[in-house]
């Protein structure tokens, strides 16, 4: 059986000649719908380039990307994407940088007034859905981004360090509020961090990254119940989980 | 009111500055004995000047005109041009590099041609500020449908938006503050290129005014006619700066907020 997105010996190299940056793969990966899938890799191991290839917005230099035995040859337009830097605009507000992914999609404004508003909610901004993205911290920023990824309800979400910006305590509620979304929806979810807790806490399975040029170490499923609350955190299995992939990372001397 | 007194508070030093200005100007003619043919005070200027009144504001509709038309055309053809050579390849690789090489020549060096082609007219001095206006307004508007981020280019191709509408949404507004650089600009130099070819061949307006009062030793009339001329730029450059302040207000504050 065909998974639904596979992404096959897929590799990037930037530039070339003396210019040459080898910034990913090859490497194979298998997703299945309804997945939650984190990838975990150093600093520069090519996850956000994965990333955007497999939305079909880098091209590669070999391999393929295929969305349930479509190859991926441009731009997906179901997905809801969030990048590493924040794509709101300075001139709309909070609640218009959000209105701004229906407007581009076409989708009606008014159906989503009340979607608008407990999303912002969900992320304690709901005071803030006037003020412009200059008058927000960078973790506000990045919490008005998250609103303005998710807002049409995407089947396929791909998020680039979501949460990097954000205090301790905002990240656990953004974290137990997104598993409860997907738990309702069941989005395929793939997920960039750099938070090895975060990833153990959110996926059925984490693909750890080599540095780069980034390919597969080895992918770890983790099989613990959802929702995954305080109680699981506290677990052992969920500590030897964490232990674990700390043991890779520190086997490539980058913990 | 309560703004006005801000304004004035903020602003007190300047205006003292330009009292102390022309205090110093006024009594340092008798001072150091200066003749009126050569420098005139500041009251003298006033003076003759009022008397001149009817002419030098006359003259001052005939060269905003000239200004006023010649920016606006440049704006239209600046920003078409910008937008074309933003979104076309072919024409960033042929017209753009003529651009850049065209406006390292001084334009203004071309009004005494365009005189001799069109005449007295108005029409060439339409020309020169059209040409004096356009290059800084077009290669900013270049640089401006550019530099749109990487992100946002990313952010709306996964969306799936049609060309036109990404264009009004996202890259017309992210263009606005760096065109506005280009605008400020050319309404700088759009009162000078008038001037100037006033000053080559014309009839009436103050650039040809200041010339024929210079040749008649009457410079209280000249400094006069620049009073007007000022008061012309101005109002041109003010009157851009507020529709910047209009159009991209959060730009503006963003900028305050940044200091
Ligand atoms: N447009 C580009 N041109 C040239 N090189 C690039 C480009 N984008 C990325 N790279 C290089 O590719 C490598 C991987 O970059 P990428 O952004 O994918 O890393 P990353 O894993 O997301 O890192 P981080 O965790 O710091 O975000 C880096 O060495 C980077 O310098
Ligand atoms: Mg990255």
């Amino acid at each position: 059986m065909k998974n639904f997105i596979e992404v096959t010996e897929l590799k990037k190299v930037f530039g070339d000649g003396e210019d040459e940056v080898h910034a990913f793969g090859p490497a194979t990966i298998n997703i299945n719908a309804g997945e939650f899938v984190s990838i975990l890799g150093p600093s520069g191991c090519g996850k956000s380039t994965l990333m955007l290839m497999v939305a079909g917005l880098l091209d590669s230099t070999s391999g393929k990307v295929e969305f349930e035995n479509k190859l991926v040859n441009g731009p997906k337009t179901d997905i809801g994407i969030m990048f590493q830097d924040n794509t709101l605009v300075p001139w709309r507000t909070v609640k218009g940088n959000i209105e701004l992914q229906l407007e581009l999609r076409g989708l009606n404004l008014k159906d989503y007034q009340e979607q608008i508003n407990n999303i912002l909610k969900s992320v304690n901004l709901d005071d803030f859905a006037d003020r412009y993205p200059n008058e927000l911290s960078g973790g506000m920023q990045q919490r008005a981004a998250f609103c303005q990824a998710m807002i049409h309800d995407p089947k396929i979400i791909l998020l680039d360090e979501p949460l990097g910006k954000l205090d301790a305590m905002t990240r656990e509620k953004i974290r137990a509020d997104f598993q409860k979304l997907w738990m309702v929806k069941k989005p395929t979810v793939i997920f960039v961090t750099h938070s090895i807790e975060e990833a153990v806490q959110l996926s059925n399975r984490v693909i750890l990254i080599t540095p780069r040029p980034g390919k597969i170490d080895r992918e770890i499923n983790i099989d613990l119940p959802y929702p995954r609350d305080l109680k699981i955190k506290r677990s052992p299995k969920f500590t030897e989980y964490v232990n674990s992939i700390q043991e890779v990372f520190h086997k490539y001397g980058v913990i | 009111m309560k703004k006005f007194i801000k304004w004035i508070a903020s602003g007190w030093m300047l205006i003292l500055f330009f009292v102390g200005f022309f205090l110093f100007w006024e009594y340092s003619i008798p001072l150091f004995d200066i003749p009126r043919y050569i420098l005139p005070s500041p009251s003298e200027i006033v003076l003759k000047g009022s008397a001149d009144l009817d002419k030098l504001i006359y003259y001052t509709g005939v060269t905003a005109l000239e200004t006023v038309l010649g920016y606006i055309i440049a704006l239209i053809l600046g920003v078409g041009f910008g937008i074309a050579i933003s979104f076309s390849s072919i024409l960033r690789r042929t017209l753009y590099p003529f651009f850049v090489s065209i406006e390292m020549t001084p334009k203004i060096a071309f009004a005494p041609l365009f005189i001799s082609w069109f005449g007295f007219g108005l029409m060439p001095k339409v020309i020169i500020v059209v040409l004096v206006c356009f290059f800084p307004i077009v290669l900013n508007a270049i640089l401006a449908f550019n530099s749109l981020s990487n992100e946002l280019t990313l952010f709306y191709q996964s969306t799936g938006a049609s060309r036109l509408k990404t264009f009004f949404t996202i890259r017309l507004p992210a263009a606005l503050p760096q065109c506005f650089v280009g605008f400020k600009y050319a309404a700088i130099n759009a009162t000078v290129g008038a001037t100037i070819a006033e000053f080559i061949g014309s009839d009436k307006g103050l650039g040809f005014y200041i010339s024929i009062v210079t040749g008649n030793m009457r410079p209280d009339l000249a400094f006069a006619g620049i009073f007007f001329l000022t008061v012309l730029g101005l109002t041109v450059f003010g009157f851009v700066t507020m529709m910047e302040k209009i159009l991209i207000p959060w730009h503006i504050s963003m900028k305050r907020i940044n200091k």
